[in-house]
């Protein structure tokens, strides 16, 4: 489904058609070993979804698209701060090396849980940025708002957040994984902020949350929890377009509709 | 193997004679005991001498019936004997047992004291009869347990958690090897749930170090006895059994604060209650008030200061579960120095702390079931020749008409049986944890011992096998393995035993059946103003208006385990309020009253006067002419609207429709438990053949469904077959919030999820994972994990009640019991109070997939005639 133009969402992925580029956000790779070692010893699944999961993306992409230019990873590949355990060493390399099967320009961009992804990429000649242009639109992981905005951009795409929603209907409540759309107002207030900015009035983006890749991360829910994204906070969150991801993509359409029809 | 089971457990009749006592009594202790007491209690003339001569005995007696020192008096005896012989060994020769630590401090009191009196008495130093009595809890110290390890105390007093520690400890569990005696008190608050199953392990584990143990139980009202028995000794050994549960004299009564409890405002009702509630603590000494919920005793406390500001100050105070230890052992210590006036409590005071001179208990709302009842008032009256004196305020009809019938169980000695959890799994996966940290097992042997057990008696090797795969890691591949395996188990050489070095460090730190609780904290800005129920939150969108403590709050969004709303003076709340366990009605209450019921429909159908209904009340009932007033018109009421009378064997369904929409409304008073197994099963039975969720409510007396299309709930009630019904629920339970939350206090009690991990203790809140998200984890391996399925088992054997509920299934089938159907635009009398209730649950039949397909169409259709 188109969520804007030239913009498609296959499956938790996007795909620029007009750049042939992949987006894959938050995969947080050893996110179960992360729980193990708080002592929820639950068994390990979640990477083998992950492959099955973005095989199924990639043969989609080619299959409408032909072929795939270049894939940004949107931050957080990996769950742990601090240390790289074996397992998201081992892990982690095999998930590069599966997407440079299909594409060999991988761009890195940096979350805060990648503090050291640096030796992983090393390994394999990758380079990690902070954000990343391509046309009019910048990708950055969303877990600050952007310090450099160049002139050409119109579109901010992030992940960070996780964004969910919790439909109900009488007593029954199910949450789903979905993307947000809107805009994001950078106002005077941040621009005074801000060390660098290429314009003194204020600016109106278009803005794309991604949800979470990883099948443990079901996501902050947008009815109910705090956001935590910092340019979520300053949106008019009524004001979002709401894209369920289920068996399909589902567009549910603007936020205080859905919560307005929701007895 | 039933009946030869039965004829171990013996009643004994005839008590001793006090020459018989008097002869096996030392001198210092005879002329102790006739120093404090005139003469032997009726408990001790029954038990003193089985103890004595090491026959395993169970006692059950009200509280301040002696029964502690019938426990220990022989024990004493004879280690002050073999002190005089100079045989007393430095090890322990008594392991006491109680559920709470503050039990096991008065103990200890009540130990030191009577052996302080005798060395005074045979003029001798404090210490000199060089008996020890020790303490032994989660609270002890490192200190204390070291010189507890140099020089073990004779009696050993602790709680099963401890125990289950102690029989891990590789150097403690050298002093538990000739142990003669083990005590286990208030047996009847341990054995009904998974903290009984789990000391029943440890019993055995303890029988297995010291062969030669004589287990003693000392219980409050409780039955059946015969099987808290066997709970005691576990299969295969001998019993005697003590009943002395009515030696004291009751004095009960059922009190209603207005004449008509019908059509009277609430404010009115309020008032009036307070107003009795007063007057009844001000002509009493000490007041014990009992409510069935601890956010309900707050609200007595705050309600009474705040009624009357000259009478409660600082002579009130509460007592309950969430309260810190500090505020209870305050409060405790209030009440045994009698500067409390009254004390509220929800059910932290039923056991038997020394709580001192109580001379009025109070129940607000109905007890539940007759053993309660008779264990809260019993804490009247302490001393063994006091009248026990109780009140239950009733506030509805339903409530009198139970509390009435409770009552005249009670005073008919007809006790409620408990239910004894058996085969848990995850509680034997900690302990097997545990056995393997003491020793390289052969699997048969371990089977066998685990199956001497009451509680596993009945075990299936391969749930067994199961249990030793999921301790030994099997589900995890081999190289992950080392993460989860806390034992090996070689299937060649059927050996088992521990594996690796964190295995007794895990067991140390997380062992423990009671579940941490998943509360989110609600606050208005900084102040904590209550806890909701995590399942409760799901519900919740911003903007939503709740009920909480009985103001009203919108909630604005929650941060973890924190949900952060503001007071909604001005709207109606929108969010039905809903608890997720409430104290059931026990089934056997459930069916005196439905034949209460039967009762009074013959009199109406034989159209017998009013005076005679209304004298029958009084004398069946025992109650005062006002409530026998208020129960014939609420029956009366109910019979002249539609002719009939639900009963114990007539089920009504009632369908009935308000501006919501339809309900069907089966009246159906077999308590919730039943009722939660019966709702479910009908609405899938109903919901497979429409493919609809449906919508139900449960209560104790009835519950009901709720569906968009018409429905035949008498056909589906009828399809429901009693052998059948296992498969059945496990369908209906199978999505449901319930069992996501079981199964996680499950993985917990198994060591799945641990509380405390490498050195590191989480709390609560930290711990917390979504629950969908471990069970869809372990669902991955298969359906039929051990621990899921325990989570099954404890939903629908412990927290509902499949087997009855398979009764009146089969009672529908073999037309005993009859269903009828009828109609109505208002609810009946009897169906009002359910009629007006929340949904407790919905029956998801629809895939998640298909349910946000539905969601979606619905979305899209509202917003396209928005915008026309």
């Amino acid at each position: 489904m188109q969520i804007f133009k030239n913009i498609e969402i296959i499956d938790l992925c996007l795909f620029l058609t007009k750049s042939k580029t992949l987006v894959i956000p938050d995969v947080h790779i050893g996110y179960e070993e992360a729980l193990n070692k708080q002592g929820i010893l639950i068994p390990r699944t979640q990477f083998k979804e992950i492959m099955i999961n973005i095989e199924k993306i990639i043969k989609e992409v080619i299959f409408r698209f032909n072929s795939i230019n270049q894939i940004i990873i949107l931050g957080d590949l990996k769950h742990e701060f601090g240390r790289i355990s074996e397992t998201e060493w081992r892990q982690t390399l095999r998930f590069l090396d599966f997407l440079s099967k299909f594409c060999n320009n991988i761009i890195l961009i940096k979350g805060n849980h990648d503090t050291i992804l640096g030796p992983i990429a090393k390994k394999r000649n990758l380079e990690i940025v902070d954000n990343c242009l391509v046309d009019d639109i910048l990708f950055v992981h969303g877990d600050k708002i952007p310090t450099e905005i160049s002139k050409q951009t119109k579109t901010i795409i992030i992940g960070h957040e996780h964004p969910a929603i919790s439909l109900k209907q009488g007593p029954r409540v199910e949450k789903y994984k979905c993307f947000l759309k809107g805009n994001w107002i950078m106002n005077k207030k941040i621009i005074s902020k801000l060390e660098k900015y290429a314009f003194k009035e204020q600016r109106i983006y278009n803005l794309i949350v991604m949800p979470s890749f990883n099948p443990l991360i079901e996501g902050t829910d947008i009815l109910k929890e705090e956001l935590l994204n910092p340019l979520l906070k300053q949106a008019d969150i009524g004001k979002l377009d709401v894209f369920i991801v289920g068996d399909n993509v589902y567009n549910f359409g603007k936020i205080k509709e859905i919560v307005k029809h929701m007895k | 193997m039933e009946k030869h089971q039965k004829s171990l457990i013996n009643i004994k009749e005839i008590p001793n004679k006090p020459e018989e006592i008097d002869q096996i009594l030392h001198p210092l202790v005879k002329t102790w005991f006739f120093n404090r007491f005139k003469a032997y209690s009726l408990p001790q003339l029954f038990g003193v001498m089985e103890i004595h001569s090491r026959s395993n005995i169970l006692v059950s007696a009200p509280t301040g019936a002696t029964k502690t020192l019938t426990g220990f008096l022989s024990i004493l005896n004879e280690l002050i004997d073999s002190h005089e012989k100079g045989i007393l060994e430095d090890r322990v020769y008594c392991v006491y047992i109680s559920p709470l630590k503050a039990l096991n401090e008065d103990i200890k009191v009540n130990l030191i004291e009577p052996l302080r009196e005798m060395e005074t008495l045979a003029g001798k130093a404090n210490g000199d009869l060089g008996i020890r009595i020790g303490v032994r809890t989660g609270d002890t110290t490192q200190n204390e347990k070291q010189k507890m390890l140099k020089l073990p105390p004779h009696i050993l007093i602790t709680t099963p958690e401890s125990l289950a520690l102690m029989l891990s400890s590789p150097k403690f569990r050298e002093h538990l090897k000739k142990v003669e005696w083990m005590i286990v008190d208030e047996i009847h608050a341990l054995a009904e749930n998974k903290r009984g199953v789990h000391l029943s392990l440890s019993m055995e584990r303890l029988s297995y170090l010291s062969p030669h143990l004589t287990r003693i139980g000392l219980s409050a009202t409780i039955a059946p006895l015969e099987e808290v028995g066997s709970f005691l000794v576990g299969a295969n050994r001998e019993c005697k059994i003590v009943n002395v549960q009515f030696i004291k004299e009751m004095d009960l009564k059922v009190l209603c604060p207005v004449k008509d409890l019908i059509g009277v405002e609430h404010a009115l009702m309020h008032h009036s209650m307070y107003e009795m509630m007063d007057k009844l603590i001000q002509e009493h000494k000490t007041t014990l008030i009992f409510t069935n919920t601890r956010s309900a005793t707050e609200r007595v406390v705050d309600f009474l200061k705040e009624k009357f500001p000259a009478k409660y100050t600082e002579n009130i105070g509460a007592h309950h579960g969430s309260l810190s230890v500090t505020h209870r052992r305050k409060i405790e210590t209030q009440l045994r120095e009698g500067k409390l006036k009254v004390c509220v409590s929800s059910t932290s005071l039923e056991l038997g702390i020394d709580i001192g001179y109580v001379d009025l208990v109070l129940c607000l709302g109905s007890p539940k079931s007759v053993a309660r009842a008779l264990q809260r008032i019993g804490r009247s009256g302490h001393r063994l020749h006091e009248t026990t004196k109780g009140r239950i305020i009733v506030l509805d009809r339903d409530d009198l008409v139970e509390c009435a019938v409770l009552l005249k169980s009670a005073i008919e000695r007809k006790i409620d049986k408990i239910h004894i959890p058996t085969n848990a799994l995850d509680v034997l996966a900690q302990q097997i944890h545990g056995l393997c940290l003491e020793q390289k097992w052969n699997v048969n042997e371990l089977y066998n011992l685990i199956k001497q057990s009451y509680c596993y008696k009945y075990l299936q090797k391969k749930d067994f096998i199961e249990v030793l795969e999921f301790l030994s890691g099997k589900f995890a591949s081999l190289e992950d393995r080392h993460v989860y395996a806390k034992i090996w188990f070689d299937e060649v050489s059927q050996e088992a035993g521990k594996r690796g070095r964190m295995s007794r460090v895990i067991y140390m730190t997380n062992i423990g059946t009671i579940p941490d609780e998943t509360f989110i904290t609600v606050k208005v800005g900084e102040a904590v103003i209550g806890k909701l129920d995590e399942a409760f939150l799901e519900r919740l969108k911003r903007g939503d208006v709740f009920v909480l403590g009985g103001e009203q709050y919108e909630f604005l969004y929650a941060k973890g385990m924190v949900a952060l709303v503001k007071p909604a003076l001005q709207r109606p709340p929108n969010i039905p309020s809903w608890f997720s366990e409430m104290l059931p009605l026990s089934f056997d209450l459930g069916l005196e009253i439905g034949r209460f019921r039967k009762l009074m429909e013959e009199k109406f159908k034989a159209e017998k006067p009013e005076k005679e209904i209304k004298d029958f009340i009084n004398t069946y009932l025992y109650v005062d002419e006002n409530s026998a007033n208020a129960i014939y018109n609420y029956f009366k009421e109910q019979y002249d609207y539609i002719g009939e009378i639900p009963t114990d064997k007539k089920i009504i369904i009632e369908h009935y429709e308000d501006q919501y929409g339809k309900k069907m409304l089966f009246h159906s008073l077999y308590g919730r438990r039943v009722n939660d197994v019966l709702s479910r099963a009908i609405a899938l039975a109903i919901s497979r053949t429409e493919h609809k969720d449906v919508e139900i409510g449960i209560n104790d007396n009835g519950f009901y469904i709720s569906a968009e299309k018409s429905i035949h709930p008498k056909k589906a009630l009828e399809l429901l077959k009693s052998e059948k019904m296992e498969l059945v629920m496990r369908a209906a339970i199978d999505k449901t919030e319930v069992l996501r939350r079981r199964f996680r206090h499950c993985a917990a009690r198994a060591l799945m999820i641990l509380r405390s991990y490498k050195g590191h203790t989480k709390h609560v809140g930290r711990q917390q994972v979504n629950s969908m998200l471990l069970l869809t984890a372990v669902k991955r391996i298969s359906d039929d994990f051990c621990i899921l399925k325990e989570a099954r088992r404890e939903v629908l054997e412990d927290l509902m009640d499949i087997e009855n509920a398979k009764k009146i299934i089969k009672g529908i089938e073999d037309k005993k019991i009859a269903v009828i159907e009828i109609h109505t635009k208002i609810p009946t009398p009897f169906a009002f109070n359910l009629a007006l209730q929340g949904y407790v649950d919905v029956l998801k039949i629809e895939e998640k997939v298909e349910f946000l397909r539905r969601m979606h169409q619905l979305v899209l259709a509202k917003i396209g005639l928005g915008k026309k």
